[in-house]
């Protein structure tokens, strides 16, 4: 097949059409300590603390990533133990039980709407960096920053393509909390002084459209607030992509859109925003899927932050009789990480935990098809870029532009060989630094 | 709840279902298929002895070679060894085209040499399938032309030396239609009654297996369509200049000789044509200006086949990291408009003195 090619299959249907079901209460929830920026960190409470849910109990260290810790539940604190975090690595996560009572920390109380109108951009940058909102859709890049921006802001989108196969669970907290959505983008709009949202959706996803339009003209008739449905390829959930088919902005490699008056946030960021300043709330819960096609019962949940990924595998009666060999992977399929165990913790940052059935693909010689070329969404040359890894020629990667790649896995999904080109590129990327 | 065993990779963790090279192999064996039955139905019994005999060789060649290796490393034998690459179709595609560029009268030993000799010199020294620099099909072909050329004139072909058709009795006089006299346009089109190589006299069925493959987007459009339309651009312009109707003429040197078979299957092997979209259109482009160059000035009356392996030692010049870029630019494409119309000024200088 020697074509431009952005169609991945995308499996949604699996969970798209299943309502959210609520596990709000594990026994005992795991809260990381560490995560891939923050390596240091304090925590205020001991092994047997009594803790209520949004109490801050500790603070994660690493210059702008610092950020402080909540506890998710409210009950008792246990020991500090090594748990699986979303990238793959073991970190320090302490634990604790539930005592099912939901007491609410004090701190947590609701803003009236009066208030809101009044409260400056310093002032909410506060509230979200006191919450410690990061951006939800999986970059954990910490959201004060982004939102406490000098630039002139014009546009402010929202993300919602969620281009990833398999995942529902933005599809899902748009269907269901349609009203969360853009309440939290007209905080946003409030903050940065910008005029114009766009909520940016698939094309296909008239749904979402319809509840959208519906929400904003009958709630919302004082913003300048549409939803846009864009292509339904991938990787257009890509933040450049987005800007690039949404306003026509095209921004360069290395540029932060805030330069061009746009910015952008992920729909789960967004509710984020929601809840943080009209509830005082830090993110406890989140949409989260659970899918795949060796998990019996793909469902939607929404989760306490915390939770072990195996209760929640046990929730949907584990795995499908004829898998021998499944990998359990935090995030897509095309970018997600790839874990050892299933004892993994949901993180504020995972969307979704995919359990596929082990598939060894067998590779052959590149026969130079260059589909990977056509498709390659910042234009460079995957195959190339793979030939100089192997002759380990770093004048050539640097001269391929290896270091633009975003890691979107597209060159080695159309591979005519089945050759895993992006692993190539992600090292070419590494060599060069 | 059930023990599995998890398994780390690293992403993506899908793969296109479709993709497969034994399809893309496959699917240019299905696009000869019309081709091999207008051979078959034009020169009969002898037509299909030279396509099965050019397919035997290049598998058994294959074969064989795989055995020596495996034997060489250690490997005990075995009737389907590691390294089996055929079934890929990559040598029966080979064989097959290759097949279809002779004559139908060629000796059976001239075809085995050949064809033996081709896929060794031209793909599996480099390192089999992937790795080949050149295409086999057209490597075989030539050393045939260069060796025994003379062999196959001898026998009183018309078309004789190079597997061009019409184009042979053109040769004396390029800028007459004299050819056409005796094989009009519709001929031509048809391949019906036109000596020449099996496979190349019926454009109808070749832009059939063309379309075909477009269809499953089992090659490149681009190369062909490049090539093709470099060769009736360039034979326009000359028309134009000289004292013939120039559409007649365009369309005698579109549909006469290999241009069509080279184009549509030789050409647009992508293991020996550059990766990129800009690259693949170029390197289609000079092949049609070596093409029309050696048709009007050059010894041989065809050039398709020349021009094929010329521009496959050129791929890794097209795919120089420096200047190798995936998406056209302004100032490439004003670049690219530049060179095409220095080429029809530099061929029409060349048509005013050889006159």
């Amino acid at each position: 097949m020697i074509k431009k090619s952005r169609n991945v299959r995308d499996y949604k249907a699996l969970t798209k059409a299943l309502p959210t079901l609520r596990y709000v209460d594990p026994e005992k929830v795991y809260i990381h300590l560490q995560n891939g920026r923050c390596k240091t960190y304090d925590l205020y409470v001991k092994e047997g603390d009594k803790v209520t849910l949004g109490e801050i109990i500790g603070m994660r260290h690493g210059g702008f990533f610092e950020q402080p810790i909540h506890s998710t539940v409210s009950g008792v604190i246990g020991p500090v133990s090594k748990m699986f975090h979303r990238t793959g690595r073991k970190v320090d996560c302490v634990e604790i039980r539930n005592d099912f009572t939901e007491t609410y920390h004090p701190s947590v109380i609701d803003r009236p709407d009066s208030v809101i109108e009044k409260l400056t951009q310093a002032e909410m940058v506060q509230i979200i960096k006191d919450r410690s909102l990061v951006g939800l859709g999986g970059s954990g890049f910490p959201s004060y920053i982004k939102l406490g921006t000098k630039e002139k802001i014009d546009t402010v989108v929202v993300n919602a393509v969620e281009c990833e196969p398999y995942l529902s669970s933005d599809y899902r907290l748009i269907m269901e909390h349609p009203g969360r959505v853009v309440e939290g983008l007209k905080y946003v709009l409030q903050a940065l002084g910008a005029k114009k949202g766009l909520i940016a959706i698939k094309n296909k996803n008239k749904a979402l459209s319809q509840v959208l339009t519906q929400v904003i003209n009958v709630r919302y008739p004082e913003l300048d607030v549409k939803v846009v449905g864009l292509g339904n390829y991938y990787p257009q959930g890509w933040e450049i992509e987005v800007f690039k088919n949404a306003l026509g902005i095209e921004i360069p490699n290395g540029v932060l859109p805030m330069k061009y008056g746009v910015i952008g946030f992920n729909v789960s960021t967004c509710v984020g925003m929601f809840d943080a300043i009209k509830h005082n709330l830090p993110v406890t819960k989140r949409y989260f899927t659970l899918t795949g096609d060796a998990i019996k019962f793909p469902q939607n949940y929404r989760v306490k932050v915390g939770t072990s990924v195996k209760e929640l595998i046990e929730m949907s009666d584990g795995y499908s009789g004829n898998a021998e060999e499944v990998l359990v992977i935090m995030g897509g399929p095309m970018m997600g990480t790839s874990v050892t165990s299933d004892n993994v913790i949901v993180s504020k940052t995972t969307t979704s935990v995919i359990v596929l059935k082990n598939v060894d693909y067998k590779e052959e010689p590149c026969v130079r098809c260059g589909s990977c070329v056509y498709s390659c969404p910042v234009h460079i040359e995957p195959v190339q870029i793979m030939n100089a890894v192997k002759k380990d020629d770093k004048e050539a990667m640097k001269g391929l532009e290896a270091y633009k790649c975003i890691e979107c896995g597209l060159c080695a999904y159309v591979c005519t060989s089945k050759i895993h080109v992006t692993d190539y590129v992600r090292k070419a990327k590494k060599l060069i630094g | 709840m059930k023990d599995v065993k998890i398994i780390r990779k690293t992403a993506p963790y899908l793969r296109r279902p479709q993709a497969n090279v034994t399809r893309m192999m496959r699917d240019v064996t299905i696009a000869l298929v019309p081709a091999t039955l207008v051979a078959l139905y034009s020169f009969g019994l002898s037509a299909l002895l030279v396509i099965l005999l050019s397919i035997l060789t290049m598998v058994v060649t294959e074969y064989v070679y795989y055995q020596i290796q495996d034997l060489n490393n250690g490997e005990g034998f075995q009737l389907k060894n590691k390294s089996f690459t055929l079934y890929n179709f990559s040598a029966v595609t080979s064989g097959l085209i290759y097949g279809l560029t002779l004559p139908d009268d060629t000796a059976w030993w001239i075809i085995v040499v050949g064809g033996a000799l081709g896929l060794f010199l031209a793909k599996l020294i480099w390192g089999g399938m992937g790795q080949n620099i050149f295409n086999p099909a057209a490597v075989a072909r030539l050393l045939v032309v260069v060796t025994y050329g003379t062999i196959i004139a001898s026998t009183q072909h018309v078309d004789g030396v190079a597997g061009a058709t019409a184009l042979g009795v053109q040769n004396a006089d390029p800028f007459s239609l004299e050819a056409l006299s005796s094989y009009g346009l519709t001929n031509l089109f048809t391949g019906i009654g036109i000596p020449g190589s099996i496979g190349e006299v019926s454009a109808i069925a070749l832009i059939i297996g063309g379309v075909y493959l477009a269809m499953r987007s089992s090659f490149e459009v681009r190369i062909p369509l490049a090539f093709i339309g470099t060769v009736a651009m360039l034979a326009l312009a000359v028309g134009l200049v000289v004292n013939v109707n120039p559409i007649e003429y365009m369309l005698f040197h579109v549909l006469s000789g290999g241009l069509l078979f080279g184009a549509i299957f030789m050409a647009t092997d992508p293991i020996t044509s550059p990766i990129t979209k800009p690259g693949r259109i170029a390197a289609g482009f000079m092949m049609g200006v070596v093409t029309f160059l050696i048709r009007l000035f050059g010894a041989y009356p065809e050039g398709v086949v020349f021009s094929i392996v010329l521009m496959n030692l050129f791929v890794p010049t097209f795919d120089y990291f420096k200047w190798s870029k995936s998406s056209f630019t302004k100032r490439r494409i004003l670049y690219f408009i530049g060179v095409v119309v220095l080429t029809i000024a530099v061929v029409l200088v060349g048509v005013y003195y050889a006159r």
